[in-house]
């Protein structure tokens, strides 16, 4: 099967698994207990009337099957709805998207250049000092809180004064020419950054050095050794090229999370991303925001996985992409 | 550094550190170290600016601007520039249209973008004239003349007149445009008052009755610019939702206030500009405001909030930014960081335990909504008083406020106009309360506490989870009304999940809850307080199909309290306003349909370069304008760039 059909055999087969998801989505939802407007009701400034006009508004009164479907329909037509809190659902994600583009994007290249070479490297010299101190380093890595990691850089922040605390951009960001404003989002981009590269971080490099090290025993690296190969190309050429494919496989699940966000993270350091507003759709039940997240994660899902295997196919001739 | 890696440890352990020092009474060690850490903050007296007075009118004669009547600032003359930096807690502003917040966020825009016709006065908490030169009333109490300030401006420069108040009023507040509880504020007995235009600058109001809180509650609503405004009004109702939402050009609106908008980075900030058409000059004659920007950052988190302004990237932290749990720190910090801490006294949201007192039956499943056992608990009063006599509210206040709080007793806190300074408070008497129950028919068998019936006392209690304050408040009550025999079960649960069962399941037992209320005028609690009210919570009683309240089974004293609010409402007698809410709160203090427990301290942290930074107990708002109930007064000592 060429690429493109394959392509489009896959598309053609995520349809009706959207379609389930967002029904999935939709009931889980509505099942849970929360009331979008509690807040007006909690509120003794807001009239009943006030409160009833709201929920006419948001079609809160009409069944959910029937919420489902005028979703639903709006979604066809390219309309995502209006938040609860006012504002179309479309341009509060574009704001925001953005921003967690660059975090993300920034992240997935610090933490597979870390990565990649921490992995050869502890990998080659299984058992001494490096591997040794990258394992507790990825223990750490793995077992530490994200939250607890950025409010310990904050604080790392305030006590240097170094860096910004929270925030991607200064309060005179758009009085500065394009190199402040650069130097402005470099600044304000270090901490989250590190947060996020240094959490990642762990699971790759454990990944490469694990797959790495199956590599290194196979017959083949012993036969390019033995015709006295360097060690360089024994590893780069032949170990690493082999070790790789399931490393794909997780660059298909970053993909995926490029547009997700990292809520706490991102909660924490006042970081203006798609996770944090997600994270408060889902606390104040703004249905269509909240829709409209989960599906965009799981397109994206989707997508990740169909650019993984593409991947494969193209690195390892062995795969058919059947 | 220690001492903040400490405290900011605490906040993420919040919850588990409030259930250890909420412990039994022997744990007495936490108490002292609690308390002796935060004398400091709680010790200091609340602020106490002399009032200056009213402000005084002034003619200007501006060539740009022509003739203006403009209000006199009441600070000293200070220096001009600079933007000043805030911040807000939360997700930001839900949309820039300010008839249609009904979110703190919003409204709290709308208060820097907007100036009022009449406002509160921020050291008498009475009105006064605003936007307005002069107000009075006609000697049936039911109409009301308010003249506009000569040369007032948009800031689109066009004038601001009597057709922009009678257009606010007659057609968006009238016809319920956006959020309509702005009508049911400013309405007595449903009724509505008349609005007309007098002249280019005169109003008349006419209410229905005699209405004494009319004035109070004109503050509530900002007067739009009617040739910007009025062309959305004759589209349908739904696109006034739509105008100057969240994703409007923030340069488009037209506004009255001491800023306009500059700009919105979403998730980030606002920035806000100096309206050069504010018509208030200072002591020279200067056009104020002196700042030249004002940028509030939007923060999810309070700790960032602080971090950000111990970081020098904030100058202000306003009310409800510093906690009980931040205020020692705070304090210690105050020498190198370069600001004071200032107490504005107490908060006028109070924090309560309500006992479920609904004696009705779901009409639907014909089931009580209440155990009927647990009913005749909760309705017998001594049961209430044995309560509220069980809780220790000073340690309280000493282990989970860390100080930063006062004993409450009463709906109205000691911080309002209206405070029955009669009811005293009272310590924690576990005899009391045990006589009490004795009283009330119950008795106790080893530890366990039993009606006349001989049913063991168990209740479960919720709040909202996620508060590690009402989290810890919980576990003390459990705690101590374990000692009078009592089995609570404590279970935290979502806030939304609560708000349902207050307001429509009322499938709960007891809640503890806090609501926002008014230190000036008591009336803004009508809604919970009056039989039939949205927030009666006690025993709240729901609309039926046609959306109508009916209430069939009030208590002789609900009835009375329903009584003394039309009394008050409809009195101008300042000393019978006070007869009738000292009643309403001794039959409060006696009955106990709400056991009040506590208010918080409002405490703000200011840099020492501010000028003019005056609060005052009563001149508090929603936040970014909080406790800077003087904005276009502030400025810094030192222009910073």
């Amino acid at each position: 099967m060429s690429i493109p059909v394959y392509i489009l055999k896959r598309v053609l087969q995520a349809i009706p698994l959207l379609i389930i998801i967002s029904i999935m989505s939709f009931i889980m939802l509505k099942l849970a207990p929360i009331d979008p407007l509690a807040y007006l009701r909690a509120n003794p400034a807001i009239s009943a009337q006030a409160i009833k006009a709201e929920e006419e508004r948001l079609g809160l009164n009409k069944p959910p099957v029937v919420q489902y479907f005028i979703w639903l329909s709006n979604l066809v037509r390219g309309d995502l709805g209006v938040s609860t809190t006012g504002g179309s659902v479309f341009l509060l994600l574009m704001q925001r998207a953005g921003n967690t583009l660059l975090l993300s994007i920034l992240t997935i290249f610090f933490t597979w250049m870390i990565a990649l070479p921490a992995g050869v490297w502890a990998a080659v010299n299984r058992g001494q000092w490096v591997d040794k101190f990258f394992g507790i380093f990825t223990t750490i890595g793995m077992s530490m809180p994200t939250f607890l990691m950025a409010l310990l850089l904050l604080m790392a922040a305030l006590a240097t004064r170094l860096l910004p605390i929270g925030g991607l951009t200064s309060p005179d960001f758009f009085e500065r020419d394009f190199l402040g404003q650069a130097l402005d989002l470099a600044q304000h981009l270090v901490i989250p950054v590190t947060v996020l590269t240094f959490i990642g971080l762990a699971g790759i490099q454990r990944q490469v050095r694990g797959n790495l090290l199956d590599v290194l025993r196979a017959e083949y690296v012993r036969t390019a050794r033995a015709k006295g190969l360097p060690e360089d190309k024994v590893i780069y050429r032949h170990a690493l090229r082999n070790a790789i494919n399931p490393l794909i496989t997780l660059f298909g699940f970053e993909f995926a999370a490029l547009l997700s966000g990292a809520a706490l993270t991102e909660t924490v350091l006042a970081y203006p991303g798609l996770g944090r507003l997600t994270l408060e759709a889902v606390l104040t039940k703004d249905m269509n925001l909240v829709m409209a997240a989960l599906m965009l994660g799981a397109v994206m899902l989707i997508m990740g996985n169909l650019l993984a295997d593409i991947l494969l196919k193209l690195v390892d001739p062995r795969i058919t992409l059947e | 550094m220690r001492a903040l890696l400490l405290c900011l440890l605490a906040f993420s352990l919040a919850a588990c550190t409030q259930r250890d020092t909420a412990g039994p009474p022997q744990a007495s060690p936490t108490t002292m170290v609690a308390g002796a850490q935060n004398g400091g903050v709680a010790a200091t007296a609340i602020v106490n600016f002399p009032n200056p007075g009213p402000f005084k009118l002034v003619e200007v004669n501006d060539p740009r601007y022509g003739k203006m009547e403009c209000w006199q600032g009441r600070g000293e003359s200070g220096q001009f520039g600079g933007t000043f930096r805030v911040s807000t807690f939360g997700g930001g502003p839900k949309t820039f249209n300010p008839w249609v917040a009904s979110d703190v966020e919003s409204s709290g825009l709308g208060l820097l973008l907007f100036e009022k016709l009449v406002d509160i006065d921020a050291w008498t908490g009475q009105p006064y004239p605003r936007l307005a030169k002069s107000i009075s009333i006609s000697p049936d109490k039911r109409e009301y003349t308010i003249t506009l300030r000569q040369g007032l401006k948009w800031s689109d420069g066009k004038p601001i007149t009597a057709d922009d108040v009678v257009f606010t009023f007659a057609t968006i507040v009238a016809r319920g445009y956006g959020n309509s509880s702005l009508r049911d504020t400013l309405s007595v007995y449903g009724k509505y008052p008349e609005v007309s235009k007098v002249d280019d600058l005169t109003v008349k109001f006419r209410t229905a009755v005699p209405f004494s809180p009319f004035l109070k509650m004109l503050p509530n609503v900002p007067i739009a610019p009617k040739h910007v405004v009025e062309p959305i009004t004759k589209r349908p109702m739904e696109a006034f939702q739509g105008f100057w939402d969240i994703n409007s050009d923030p340069k488009s609106l037209v506004v009255s206030g001491r800023f306009m908008l500059d700009r919105y980075v979403p998730g980030q900030r606002i920035e806000l500009v100096r309206n050069p058409n504010y018509a208030m000059v200072d002591k020279q004659g200067r056009r104020l405001p002196y700042l030249d920007r004002f940028v509030y950052a939007i923060v999810p988190d309070q700790n960032t909030m602080i971090l950000k302004f111990l970081g020098n990237e904030l100058d202000f932290l306003d009310v409800r930014a510093v906690r009980g749990s931040d205020a020692a720190f705070m304090k210690q910090k105050e020498q190198s960081g370069n600001f004071r801490l200032y107490n504005l006294g107490p908060d006028d949201g109070t924090t309560f335990l309500i006992l479920n007192m609904t004696r009705r039956e779901d009409p639907k499943s014909k089931k009580p909504y209440v155990n009927p056992l647990k009913q005749k608990w909760f309705n017998n009063q001594y049961f209430r008083q044995a309560v509220s006599h069980a809780i220790n509210r000073q340690r309280m206040i000493d282990n989970v406020l860390r100080g930063v709080g006062i004993p409450l007793y009463t709906p109205e806190t000691i911080a309002s106009l209206y405070f029955n300074k009669k009811l005293k408070p009272y310590p924690q008497e576990l005899d009391t309360a045990a006589k009490l129950l004795e009283q009330g028919g119950f008795t106790k068998r080893g530890d366990r506490l039993y009606d006349s019936e001989g049913h063991p006392v168990e209740f479960t209690l919720h709040t909202n989870a996620g508060n590690s304050t009402r989290d810890g408040v919980c576990v003390m009550i459990a705690d101590e009304l374990k000692k009078l025999g009592m089995k609570v079960n404590y279970q935290a649960i979502d806030f939304n999940t609560l708000i349902d069962k207050t307001n429509q399941s009322l499938d709960w037992e007891a809640i503890v809850m806090g609501l926002s209320g008014s230190k000036t005028e008591p009336q803004d609690g009508a809604n919970v307080w009056k039989s039939d009210g949205r927030l009666h919570m006690f025993d709240q009683r729901l609309p039926n199909e046609q959306g109508k309240v009916i209430v069939t089974d009030a208590r002789e004293w609900e009835k009375r309290i329903d009584r003394l609010f039309d009394l008050a409402a409809t009195s101008f007698d300042e000393k019978k306003r006070h007869e009738y809410f000292d009643e309403f709160e001794e039959i409060v203090y006696n009955q106990l349909p709400f056991i009040y427990l506590y208010s918080i301290l409002d405490i703000t942290a200011a840099r020492n370069t501010i000028g003019n930074y005056t609060p005052t107990p009563l001149g508090v708002f929603y936040t970014p304008l909080g406790s800077l109930h003087n904005l276009e007064e502030i400025y810094f000592k030192k222009a910073r760039q």
